[in-house]
């Protein structure tokens, strides 16, 4: 093989595969993309960097909300967001899920929540990318009995942004509840598979 | 050698005659600034007459009529284009925000399940509670 060969091969493999540079990006099955159709409400995000760094230019620095959003997507790569919400249960399957949860089992990825809810049945996986001891992305599986979310942020997040970014935005951040009389959830942290 | 060069006396006497102070005449001061300002009214007049005449000329007037007209389109469709980016700016921040409110709220559930069952443990499995790290 020449050597032009050799070095063109790389080249042709990274141009027809262009999924091999988004390796990082949530790819959801077929499956899940089809209950759009069934879902009442759907929410579809798709930003990748030079869209959030746009779009963070409209954030007002007057706005207490929007000033921390525009820091936290500062270093962003990405957000990609998909939320179905649905009028009955059972409107995907356990299968769906896993298809896209089975995408993070990698030794890239670590799982550090992951609840199953015999209680209500939500079940949230949150699983975590790090990159030289320092977060790269975030990907966090909802499913709840009529709603599936699948979030992908893709980039550099401190850990405080991170607690911004669930106690902001319109939420209330989390107060600790009394005491439960009985365990409502199985909850696994830390898992790395 | 002239009568003067033999005399020096007649050069000075010649020369004071000739450089001697004279007043100007009565209303001197006045003619000057008279005709001065005469000067100056010709030449605006010159001037103002050679624009009204370029502007009466049809090609120039066509000219600048399309000139401004080009501006003003020009300006319209600038205008235009910064009105739609702006409002494309608003609906991308107004995504933004979503996104962000929704991986808000997951993670603030995952948090409330986690904390569920932290709070719940200690009276269903005291020996199993072992610290783990928080997210």
């Amino acid at each position: 093989m020449s050597t032009i060969t050799r070095n063109l091969v790389p080249l042709i493999l990274l141009l027809a595969f262009p999924a091999v540079l988004r390796a990082q990006e949530l790819k959801l099955p077929p499956g899940v993309e089809k209950l759009a159709s069934k879902a009442k409400e759907t929410v579809e995000v798709n930003m990748d960097g030079p869209m959030l760094h746009w779009a963070s230019k409209f954030l007002s620095a007057e706005d207490p909300e929007e000033r921390k959003a525009a820091k936290l997507v500062a270093n962003l790569k990405g957000i990609y967001v998909r939320s179905y919400e649905f009028s009955d249960e059972g409107a995907y399957t356990a299968a769906d899920v896993e298809a896209v949860r089975a995408q993070f089992r990698s030794p890239e990825w670590s799982r550090v929540v992951g609840v199953r809810s015999e209680h209500d049945g939500d079940n949230v996986d949150v699983f975590f990318k790090l990159e030289n001891e320092k977060m790269a992305g975030i990907v966090i599986i909802s499913a709840e009995a009529k709603e599936l979310t699948f979030v992908n942020i893709i980039g550099p997040l401190e850990v405080d942004q991170l607690a911004d970014l669930g106690g902001e935005f319109g939420i209330p951040k989390l107060k600790t509840k009394p005491q439960s009389s009985k365990p409502l959830a199985k909850a696994d942290k830390g898992e790395q598979k | 050698m002239t009568e003067t060069n033999k005399n020096p006396n007649l050069i000075e006497d010649a020369l004071r005659n000739a450089l001697h102070r004279e007043d100007a005449p009565e209303g001197f001061v006045l003619q000057v600034l008279a005709r001065a300002e005469q000067q100056n009214s010709a030449e605006q007049d010159a001037q103002s007459a050679s624009w009204l005449s370029m502007i009466s000329q049809p090609l120039v007037r066509w000219a600048a009529l399309a000139a401004v007209s080009i501006s003003l389109v020009i300006g319209g469709v600038h205008y235009r284009n910064l009105q739609r980016q702006r409002a494309e700016g608003e609906a991308a921040k107004q995504q933004l925000m979503l996104a962000l409110r929704i991986a808000g709220s997951k993670l603030q559930l995952a948090k409330e399940k986690v904390n569920e069952i932290n709070t719940s443990r200690p009276e269903s499995q005291p020996q199993n509670r072992s610290p783990r790290s928080r997210s």
